[in-house]
């Protein structure tokens, strides 16, 4: 019998049936099993900052645990605990219910504790077989090719992934590359396996392929310690739901005994509603102001071979159109041709009444079409540079001074106005953007925009990966800026997000543009059926 | 030099602070090895016989932080010191115009170079390859065997011994060329760019800026400024014969990795090629003073420009230590902060 040590109480004061309550009535009969893992006490500090403050976790077999809270909580440092990549200060791990020293990644992955990001690691040029069996040791010096791809594919099959282990990793998708990685792990006899946002780069299709892997996984006996920003996801997946706020633990409840609102009452540890939920229809709140109605944006039979097909589009100032559609239908190639990073091979683009030749990401900018991407890693910010020079990138220009040299009193309180305004929290403008959590990094990206002083603002899914509080501050300024008249095109796979900010909401699939709904008079099911299939 | 919106500033700070104790233990072992080191005399020839190097070292840090590299700059040197020559030798062109000319055709040579790299996407390493190989048989072609000299007497001052007040025309040169260098990659918007088209150029496109253009004109400048070193070259010599700077680049290169400007490019400082230019100076020199043989000052130095990459990923190594490389997905940042700060070995 094993008793839940809850290190802080629910500050709702909603559990109080106490906490051996709530581990019973997992499915698994959680009261009469041994966890599989699970930490105790664990406090871990860097310096003066404690990112774990004496939290426990219990990991049981053939349960699906999540674990939510904002970027900053700790959950970071938790995997990096549970993986082996650091030890704690204070508490201890156990795992089969006996005290382990995980003193690094190879004793984690010994034990049979393995981890799955984001982003996938995978060797892309090596074969599906190659990349499943990558970490095995001791399989003799020479390469056993048959019975290499024909191991991966009992595997595969026994997940039911339709891969051939021959074929490249690069020639797959991340959800496949995914799969992969899951495959890899099962060959790995794991027993513990950590998703980490795995869902964050994968599209509606292929999220479903991965919950119904995490199913098998399950079914296997598996622990899966699973994290999410999407609430939806996580309410659809879990068993239990345990909430990290700075560094502590604040409840763990079957999934059935939370609420969504409770949920991010305890993630933020206040009210917050998980979309703005803007104040549509502007045209008719200014009815006194007969507006020319002259568009910000027009677009025609705008074409990029390979990516989309004529597409015609208007969008007027003040105004948010909202563009939903699976990944892949070519949402972002429309930005990027836009933008001037693929120009459009067929078509026209007119800005507020001119035509306008877009070939490279300079045109846009001199027509005033900034495009906020959707990868802030890689395509959005300098990770190593300070948050003042990563602001000020695409408008350096504007801060040199007639000797040549850049004007840093003036970039320094530029930056400082958006730190304020979008309240970017770091230690200094100096910090090196890497530094950052993520709901800073992307208003950081916002702010980088936002000073080019556009009127046309594309924004390619801007609350990916972030947290519940940060994405309603992103909501916000997004709304701000489209009353202060700005046409913003927002591209995002977080259907109810389109749904809640757009006043109008572009259906993509396959590359053609299959419909422009007002976003009052559709519902997500129409939407989601507009986007798969006729 | 000491921009304020510089990358990764704790680390280079060290790096710096790490080269400065190298140079004052070199320096202290030079003076206590040699009464003849601190004379006047030793001072002007310590950067007299590498001021051509210098100038083109700092151009070729901003090649390497925008993440490139020219291996090409020795050869073009060679053309630039052989397209002088003949035009002085064989035709009556004005020796300032054939000097003109001879800059030009380093630029275009670079101009070239920088197209076939930034435009079609072949490594600059592989182009600037060729161009090591093609531009010296180019500089042969130019001179064939002969040794061609008679330069004007204003020429041949310019790179023995001129003075300008007090101080060597070379000294001048190399603190002009460093400072120039410096708050160019400090302080403008110039500088700002080659870092962050060195750390992600395609990041750096996706912000508007033009950076194959960049490129190109960075090569052009880099083949310019090489030609225009070559030309100082033969000027210092006297007479240029078809092999003249051939193995320049490698010394070129080590002064701006010494400094700690990564190879990978996006970071480095040019006060850290500063110090690392008079460490190298300083240790040639004091090992000539000490009649340590040339192959064997080669071989030292090799020694340490490979002690200081690896030392500079063990820095680096310092500071990620405690962070999950594999997995950046989400830094706490008062985490990351703090483990920057007290991984400070």
């Amino acid at each position: 019998m094993y008793i839940h040590v809850r290190t802080h109480t629910n500050v709702h004061g909603l559990t109080t049936t106490g906490d051996l309550a709530v581990t019973i009535r997992t499915p698994t009969d959680a009261g009469l099993v041994q966890p599989v893992l699970s930490l105790r006490g664990v406090t871990k500090r860097f310096g003066a900052t404690t990112a774990l403050s004496s939290v426990g976790i219990d990991l049981l077999a053939g349960e699906v645990h999540t674990l939510v809270g904002e970027n900053g909580a700790g959950k970071s440092t938790l995997i990096k605990v549970i993986t082996g990549l650091h030890q704690p200060d204070e508490g201890e791990i156990l795992v089969d219910g006996s005290p382990t020293q995980l003193s690094s990644t190879s004793d984690a992955q010994s034990l049979g504790i393995a981890a799955i990001y984001q982003e996938p690691m995978i060797f892309p040029e090596l074969s599906v077989a190659e990349n499943i069996f990558i970490s095995h040791q001791n399989r003799g010096r020479i390469v056993n090719w048959r019975r290499m791809y024909a191991d991966a594919g009992e595997i595969l099959a026994s997940l039911d992934m339709a891969i051939n282990p021959r074929i490249p990793a690069s020639q797959l998708t991340v959800g496949g590359q995914q799969a992969v990685e899951i495959a890899k792990a099962i060959s790995l006899d794991v027993r513990v396996l950590i998703m980490d946002e795995p869902t964050a780069s994968l599209s509606a299709h292929e999220v479903e392929r991965l919950f119904e892997q995490v199913a098998r996984l399950r079914e296997r006996g598996v622990a899966v310690l699973f994290i999410s920003h999407r609430l939806d996801e996580v309410f659809r997946i879990s068993d239990r739901i345990t909430v990290f706020r700075d560094g502590q633990h604040i409840s763990t409840l079957p999934v059935d005994d939370v609420t969504q609102e409770q949920l991010v009452r305890d993630m933020v540890g206040r009210d917050v509603d998980e979309f703005f939920g803007r104040q549509q229809t502007p045209s008719s709140e200014e009815p006194s102001e007969p507006k020319p109605a002259a568009a910000a944006l027009k677009v025609e039979g705008l074409s990029v071979n390979g990516a989309f097909e004529d597409v015609t589009f208007e969008l007027r100032a003040g105004e948010i159109l909202g563009f939903a559609g699976l990944v892949g239908a070519g949402r972002t190639d429309i930005a990027l041709a836009l933008f001037g990073i693929t120009p459009a091979d067929r078509g026209s683009i007119e800005v507020f009444g001119n035509e306008a030749s877009i070939h490279k990401p300079a045109d846009a900018l001199g027509h005033g079409i900034a495009y906020l991407s959707e990868d802030r890693r890689q395509l959005g910010l300098s990770m190593p540079q300070s948050i003042i020079a990563n602001i000020t990138l695409p408008s350096l220009a504007r801060y040199r001074s007639r000797s040549g040299l850049l004007r840093t009193a003036e970039e320094r309180a530029v930056a400082e106005r958006f730190r304020q305004q979008l309240q970017i929290k770091a230690a200094s403008l100096d910090t090196p953007v890497g530094n950052l959590s993520g709901g800073n990094q992307q208003k950081t990206m916002l702010a980088k925009w936002l000073n080019t002083e556009p009127r046309i603002l594309i924004l390619d899914e801007p609350t990916r990966g972030i947290d519940v509080g940060a994405k309603a501050d992103v909501h916000h300024h997004i709304d701000e800026l489209a009353r202060q008249g700005m046409a913003v095109i927002l591209i995002s796979s977080d259907l109810p997000e389109v749904m809640a900010m757009s006043d109008r909401i572009a259906v993509m699939r396959e590359g053609r543009l299959v419909g422009i709904h007002d976003s009052a008079s559709i519902d997500s099911e129409t939407i989601m059926r507009a986007a798969v299939a006729a | 030099m000491t921009g304020r919106a510089r990358p990764v500033i704790s680390e280079n700070r060290r790096w710096e602070l790490l080269l400065l104790t190298i140079l004052v233990v070199t320096v202290i072992f030079n003076v206590m090895q040699s009464t003849n080191y601190l004379g006047i005399n030793n001072f002007i020839n310590l950067f007299e016989l590498s001021v051509e190097k210098i100038i083109v070292a700092v151009v070729m840090a901003f090649v390497i932080v925008c993440g490139e590299i020219d291996l090409s700059v020795a050869s073009i040197m060679g053309v630039g010191a052989c397209v002088v020559a003949v035009l002085h030798d064989s035709t009556s062109v004005p020796f300032t115009l054939a000097i003109l000319i001879a800059v030009g055709v380093g630029g275009l040579a670079g101009l070239l170079q920088g197209w076939c790299s930034a435009t079609l996407g072949v490594p600059s390493l592989v182009v600037t390859l060729a161009g090591l190989i093609g531009f010296r048989g180019l500089a042969r072609i130019l001179v064939e065997d002969r040794s061609i000299g008679d330069f004007p007497e204003w020429f041949d001052s310019l790179g023995q011994s001129g003075v300008i007040g007090p101080l060597p025309f070379s000294v001048i040169v190399f603190f002009v060329a460093i400072l120039f260098g410096g708050v160019v990659l400090g302080r403008t918007g110039l500088g700002r760019r080659a870092y962050v088209i060195g750390d992600n150029a395609e990041m750096a496109r996706y912000s508007g800026i033009d950076v194959v253009g960049y490129k190109i004109r960075l090569f052009a400048v880099s083949g310019a400024v090489a030609a225009f070193a070559g030309v100082l070259f033969a000027a210092r010599l006297g007479s240029v014969r078809g092999d003249v700077a051939s193995g320049f680049e490698l010394d070129i290169i080590t002064m701006v990795l010494l400094g700690g400007v990564s190879i990978f490019g996006g970071t480095g400082s040019m006060l850290g090629v500063f110090t690392s230019i008079l460490i190298v100076l300083n240790l040639r020199n004091g090992l000539g003073l000490a009649n340590v043989e040339a192959n064997t000052q080669t071989g030292i130095i090799g020694v340490i420009l490979i002690a200081s990459v690896v030392l500079r990923n063990a820095f680096a190594r310092f500071d990620t230590s405690s962070l999950d490389t594999q997995a950046p997905p989400h830094h706490e940042p008062a985490v990351t902060n703090h483990d920057l700060t007290t991984a400070n070995p």
